[in-house]
């Protein structure tokens, strides 16, 4: 078994399609678990001991379920009863909702660690709750929490190869499926890795710069 | 900027290390396997060529005609693993199993990859649709034709080929992972035509036990292959002691005492070769 540096040139296009996919899968995967995280932590703090309860319950559910058998059961049980999701968009909803349970965490942490006089503070400056979150509580706890939404970024990224276990063709399900009408392993597999390893310490140069930026306001 | 050189550099050397360590395994002789007492088996599980009942116990025509040939040959046992169909010819290459048994039929680029025994099972190839079959398919050129139309199969088999051979494009031609999935993937409308072998497609329809689908059997167009047990190409000394056996089986009619319970046509196998297999379709 050889290196082929032509087998590699002629297998790139198929690789860099399945790299568009896997990049579209976390950026839309994170801005949905932004999303999720901040409906979750706001219904946790909720006066109404119902809805927090419920939605503790189901993002502790989520969070202590894997990732693989959350995807499985949005793709394969969700059509018995009527709901029929495409590939890519049942990727993104598993990668939303599970990773949003633990930016979730993030959120709650931020929010946890502002200290309680500054709540004091805008109570008694008469600011509503509006003002008070706008004003006070965002700027505040938002700048640390990025590098640690940074992070769940970089895990979600390197996640994504368990969306080949629902058929979206992202970079592990072409690599694979080269491999299967090559019988070759060693080039389509390695160049996966080189291509997450690229992207992954791209993204932790603009990690640092994130935390550089925003990591010590508070 | 020193991290990322470092990190550079310990990617290269590991990339050194894995083509170094590589292609180091000599060839597997008869003795051998007698020693360890098994051969290693690569299936799949996609009855009725290979099946693992819930109790694990491996059985399927493909595996059962094997370990009665190891048998005769002296290895008492066989120890299955369940494979990709895609994985199967590089696993044997990299000396994960002996013997791919698993209806992986006979193509030339498989013949080049591999040392084929003379044929086992064969059979035709048929689709799984929806009942009614809206689109009207009845071969991988309508699928072609037909720019709304969808096909699963497994990756790396002989279907997925077929299609693609056919003039499917890569974005229609759906990998799924294994018959079970391909079943409920027609059934929720995901894809319109599910491509396996006849009698496996009839097995997973008997299963499936569902009214709404229909089976189009045989494929227009499409061939009828064979598959025998794949060897390493190194090991033609131990495929040969297979021949030997099977040649003696087929004609004591024991080869058809395994095979046509599954409902396979041990006459079809009898009356084609290794060399006629992979020869045909170039």
């Amino acid at each position: 078994m050889e290196w082929d540096w032509e087998f590699v040139w002629e297998i790139m296009p198929m690789l860099l399609a399945g790299v568009r996919i896997t990049i579209l899968a976390t950026i839309l995967g994170s801005a949905l678990a932004a999303v999720v995280g901040l409906v979750i932590v706001i219904a946790r703090r909720s006066a109404n001991r119902a809805v927090s309860r419920t939605v503790g319950f189901l993002a502790e559910f989520i969070r202590g379920t894997p990732l693989l058998v959350q995807l499985y059961f949005i793709f394969y049980v969700l059509p018995d009863i009527g709901i029929l999701l495409p590939p890519l968009l049942a990727g993104v909803i598993g990668l939303g909702l599970h990773y949003g349970t633990y930016t979730a965490e993030v959120y709650r942490a931020g929010i946890e660690n502002l200290p309680r006089g500054q709540w004091e503070a805008a109570k008694a400056c008469n600011l509503t709750p509006v003002q008070t979150w706008i004003h006070v509580v965002m700027p505040q706890a938002i700048p640390p929490m990025i590098p640690a939404l940074a992070n769940y970024f970089i895990a979600m990224f390197k996640e994504t190869p368990l969306l080949s276990a629902i058929t979206v063709l992202e970079l592990m399900n072409q690599a694979k499926s080269v491999a299967n009408s090559s019988y070759r392993y060693i080039e389509p597999i390695t160049l996966v890795g080189v291509f997450f390893l690229v992207i992954s310490l791209i993204s932790v140069i603009g990690l640092r710069w994130l935390e550089k930026r925003f990591g010590r306001v508070a | 900027m020193r991290q990322f050189l470092a990190l550079a550099g310990g990617a290269a050397f590991a990339l050194t290390a894995m083509a170094l360590t590589a292609g180091s395994a000599g060839a597997i002789t008869l003795e051998e396997l007698k020693e360890q007492g098994f051969a290693r088996l690569a299936i799949a599980n996609e009855p009725p060529y290979t099946a693992v009942a819930p109790d694990g116990k491996v059985s399927g025509a493909a595996p059962d005609v094997a370990r009665e040939v190891f048998k005769r040959l002296g290895v008492p046992d066989v120890a299955a693993s369940i494979s990709e169909y895609g994985a199967m010819i590089p696993g044997l290459q990299a000396r994960r199993f002996d013997v791919i048994t698993a209806g992986l039929f006979m193509k030339p680029e498989r013949c080049e990859a591999v040392a084929y025994s003379e044929p086992i099972l064969c059979d035709a190839e048929a689709f799984l649709l929806k009942k009614g079959n809206s689109k009207n398919l009845q071969s991988y050129e309508d699928i072609a034709k037909d720019e709304t139309a969808t096909i699963g199969a497994p990756g790396g088999g002989t279907e997925e080929k077929l299609a693609l051979e056919a003039g499917v494009p890569r974005d229609r031609v759906i990998v799924v992972p294994d018959p079970q999935s391909g079943l409920k993937m027609v059934q929720d409308g995901r894809i319109d035509v599910y491509s396996l072998p006849v009698l496996s497609i009839n097995d997973l329809v008997k299963k499936a036990n569902d009214p709404n689908i229909e089976v189009v059997a045989p494929v227009q167009g499409a061939p009828v292959y064979c598959d025998g047990a794949a060897f390493h190409k190194s090991d033609t000394a131990l495929r040969d002691a297979f021949d030997v056996e099977l040649a003696k089986m087929k004609e004591s009619g024991e080869f058809a005492k395994i095979i046509e319970p599954y409902g396979f046509s041990a006459a079809a196998a009898i009356s084609t070769t290794r060399d006629k297999q992979c020869a045909a379709a170039q």
